[in-house]
């Protein structure tokens, strides 16, 4: 399994910048019924610092193993990944998780969710009560700091489970198809701020989606995965200029790149 | 931000349809009152065997104002609210138990269910032998029957915390303790509720029913000494005095229910 992968390659030109997340050979095999079934055949990746990076691709394609291994939330069966040059055995505070669902505390306001993992980690609150309060100024619920999560709709509860991220400052944000659940309109807008929020702070973004469009117009690199077994069929690099804006979606160059994924997606299908 | 996602109304019952249904509620009330004292007045039912309920509430009054009625009723609230208290200390403690440790769930389920199945009034009898004619035997068989709700809603509630939110708690590398009062606890909250309002329930038919096998005083010795005695106004008396502790004891846990899990929807409840 090997990836046309050279962004960390390094170019002679190109001072050699450690990868911020490196998987190498990293594979998975479940046993399910006693039959055992591979999720993900061994993963060549190296995602630069600041890198928005999408992985695509069926149900059953590995991407979300593939993510909760870099979570270090699954032990992989072979290979290695690796945060910041470090191999990754367990969950970082540095990294973070958003889920399809917000996962909100019913019993806690919207500023005492956001403020909740500062608890974990043992942080005064007061201390970071003021980062809190402008991160969910920053996902737009300024006037919503005391409402509770039933308060909210699906979209608003989202951005919530983004604030209680962005609070303690991850550097990287793993994101599991974390608008899935919206409708359309609200999952653009959702998309559109996420892009705000991360590039302006410098966060690197692995960012799981069934969504092709989605993919090309997030990302400077859409990963493209096929399943039974779990493997990466290519990587398509994203050219279209950033800030990324709506009105690129009519831009030829993304309708041809949309159209690279998706056919990088069929061969998966054919050779099966 | 954008018009596409604005914040869902809390919904509010209409007070007037609740209106409603208290008031056929009220007329219901009054209609059995009245059959209650109508038909042993017009010769339907004999005397004896069913008291006009005007009888039944002046025997009321009558045996309210007594000491020694008075020292029944502590005798059986007493009862009732150590097993009360213990029982879902019990539960509470054995659930979590449980909830947290597979291994112990796993070996002891099967004696729990098999306990379960058991007619736990049984033991009554046994209980005056090991325990003797006083108070202790009624707290035990009152602990027996009420703690085994909350025991198996604490479990069922401690479990039934989604993945995704175990999973939030590893990514932030929470201890268990953390993930435990942080999330289990409060998530489990209504389910245990449940379950606790269930035991009050439990605690009072052990205690009623540990006086009826043996005693010498509390409520249940009073019914069924007038039973006896065919003091059928007094027996009546002394079952309204038993629903108000019921009813006293439901409204408390459901005012605390509400102070407690303020967060629940108003149309879960």
């Amino acid at each position: 399994m090997s990836m046309a992968d050279t962004t960390t390659a390094g170019g002679a030109s190109a001072p050699s910048v450690m990868p911020i997340i490196e998987a190498r050979g990293l594979a998975k095999d479940f046993v399910i019924d006693g039959v055992p079934v591979t999720a993900l055949k061994g993963v060549d990746l190296a995602i630069r610092k600041g890198e928005f990076i999408s992985f695509v691709g069926p149900s059953g394609c590995g991407k979300s193993t593939l993510l909760n291994m870099v979570a270090g939330l699954l032990p992989q069966t072979a290979g290695e990944a690796f945060f910041e040059g470090r191999p990754i055995l367990e969950p970082s505070r540095q990294v973070g998780f958003m889920f399809q669902s917000p996962v909100l505390l019913a019993w806690r306001t919207v500023e005492e969710n956001v403020l909740m993992p500062a608890e974990v980690f043992g942080i005064d609150k007061n201390t970071l009560r003021d980062r809190a309060r402008s991160v969910i100024e920053a996902v737009g619920l300024g006037s919503f700091r005391q409402a509770y999560p039933r308060q909210l709709s699906g979209g608003m509860q989202q951005r919530v489970s983004l604030a209680r991220l962005l609070t303690y400052e991850p550097k990287v944000l793993l994101m599991d198809e974390p608008f899935g659940a919206l409708d359309e309109f609200t999952r653009e807008a959702m998309n559109l701020e996420l892009l705000r929020i991360t590039q302006a702070a410098g966060i690197t973004v692995l960012f799981v989606t069934h969504n092709i469009s989605e993919a090309v117009f997030m990302s400077d690199r859409v990963v493209v995965m096929t399943p039974r077994p779990g493997k990466v069929s290519g990587v398509v690099y994203v050219d279209l200029p950033r800030p990324r804006e709506i009105a690129q979606l009519q831009d030829p160059r993304f309708t041809e790149l949309n159209f690279t994924v998706r056919k990088l997606l069929g061969q998966g299908h054919d050779t099966h | 931000m954008t018009h596409t996602d604005q914040a869902v109304p809390v919904r509010r019952p209409a007070d007037a349809g609740k209106m409603k249904y208290r008031l056929y509620s009220i007329g219901i009330a009054v209609a059995v009152l009245a059959a209650w004292e109508l038909a042993p007045r017009l010769g339907l039912v004999s005397p004896i065997i069913l008291p006009a309920f005007s009888a039944v509430m002046s025997a009321l009054f009558s045996l309210v104002t007594t000491g020694f009625f008075m020292r029944h009723f502590q005798v059986t609230l007493s009862e009732i609210l150590i097993g009360f208290f213990l029982g879902t200390f019990i539960g509470l403690g054995l659930g979590t138990a449980l909830a947290i440790w597979p291994a112990a769930k796993k070996i002891t389920y099967p004696f729990i269910v098999g306990f379960q199945a058991i007619p736990k009034i049984v033991f009554a009898p046994l209980f005056i032998a090991w325990f003797g004619f006083g108070q202790s035997s009624k707290v035990v068989m009152a602990v027996v029957i009420s703690f085994f709700p909350v025991l198996l809603n604490t479990m069922v509630g401690l479990e039934s915390v989604p993945d995704d939110a175990r999973k939030l708690m590893r990514s932030l590398k929470a201890t268990p303790m953390q993930t435990f009062r942080k999330v289990s606890l409060p998530h489990a909250l209504p389910v245990i509720f449940a379950g606790v309002k269930a035991a009050l329930t439990f605690a009072v038919i052990g205690a009623i029913v540990g006086e009826f096998v043996g005693a010498s005083e509390g409520l249940g010795y009073l019914v069924d000494l007038y039973n006896h005695q065919l003091r059928i106004d007094r027996v009546f008396a002394v079952v309204v005095v038993l629903a108000g502790i019921g009813a006293g004891g439901y409204f408390v846990l459901e005012w605390l229910d509400r102070r407690l899990i303020f967060w629940r929807s108003s149309d879960t409840q």
